[in-house]
């Protein structure tokens, strides 16, 4: 989902940047607020956190005859929200332009738009939408990972159709276009990533309910229903 | 019956599944390079910009792995880091549990 240094105008990585910016203070500010409210959460974030780390390092080969990595997302976004997920996707992508020169350091703010606001934006969309219900745990999980995934990718293709709109057909025929490229080459990705991190949060649950309970992630009931269930 | 191997047991038909996609993909498709979908993408904003992929340069330098195996151990040790994480806190609360 990079996109790579200098093929962005340099306005466009202003606009970006403008709107990552706030988006990565709110974070700061409430990464602080939740570790001085329970020191427990820290491995949780370590564990979350570290799901990005290795996640977004694996290039997949996919079904469009290209290789795209996963984001790792989703059990960042359940377990701390969009904006906390945002500064941990912003080291990870800084990591990246800094030595893999992956994405830049002028196009980092719509690197960091994609992958760590708007995609866990989506998911946290789907997370709050299903928490309350009686959808299982690990299919809310599930759809939470998958789609804060396909819309990083989704995002990025938007990012790309405004910058270069087509000569024909405009804006909307780039965007299909980048879609292709980006968004149909994530689907199978998408699904194996959610299972996957849904599995991740099995365990989770297994050996560290209390945190989940404490930190209001899944009510006490959700939780034992899905301890019930492994 | 029992389901408590029920994620398992899909996570290993998800994994094969996707190797399955990945054999018959490289098999059908005579052109399917797997290249990344950044390079991809970057070859679409050239071809509907016109302007020659060469031209685009960085904004801000940037240094770049001086081959594809430093890339590699780069991303590697990014995912090690990941793993540490992932790990050191899954053993962190392993411990906390059998001591409880």
């Amino acid at each position: 989902m990079h996109i790579m240094e200098g093929f962005l105008p340099w306005q466009w990585c202003v606009v970006w940047w403008i709107v990552a910016l706030p988006c990565l203070m709110l974070g700061i500010y409430q990464l602080k607020k939740v570790l001085a409210a329970d020191r427990e959460a820290l491995p949780l974030l370590g564990v979350t956190g570290g799901f990005i780390f290795i996640l977004s390092s694996l290039k997949l080969p996919s079904v469009t005859g290209s290789c795209s990595h996963p984001t790792g997302t989703g059990l960042s976004t359940i377990s701390f929200g969009p904006w906390i997920t945002a500064v941990v996707c912003a080291i990870v992508l800084l990591f990246q332009s800094l030595f893999l020169a992956h994405g830049g350091l002028s196009v980092l703010g719509a690197n960091i738009v994609s992958m760590g606001i708007v995609g866990p934006l989506v998911g946290y969309g789907v997370y709050r939408l299903l928490r309350d219900t009686s959808v299982n745990i690990y299919i809310t999980v599930f759809l939470v990972t998958a789609l804060a995934d396909m819309f990083t990718y989704v995002t990025t293709s938007l990012e790309l159709a405004l910058a270069y709109p087509a000569e024909t057909g405009g804006f909307v025929s780039s965007f299909i276009l980048f879609m292709g490229i980006f968004a149909v080459t994530q689907i199978p990705l998408a699904i194996v990533e959610g299972i996957v991190l849904a599995l991740v949060f099995k365990y989770i649950i297994a050996l560290k309910p209390d945190i989940l309970i404490r930190l209001k992630i899944f009510s006490e009931e959700k939780i034992n229903a899905a301890r019930s269930d492994i | 019956m029992s389901y408590k191997y029920t994620l398992e047991l899909l996570t290993v038909i998800a994994i094969v599944a996707f190797c399955a996609l990945f054999i018959y993909t490289s098999s059908t498709m005579s052109d399917a390079e797997f290249a990344g979908s950044d390079n991809v993408g970057s070859g679409l904003v050239a071809q509907l910009s016109g302007t020659p992929l060469e031209n685009f340069q960085p904004l801000i330098p940037q240094w770049e792995p001086s081959s594809g195996e430093i890339e590699s151990c780069l991303f590697a040790l990014q995912a090690a880091v990941g793993g540490i994480l992932v790990g050191g806190v899954f053993g962190y609360w392993t411990g906390q549990k059998k001591k409880a």
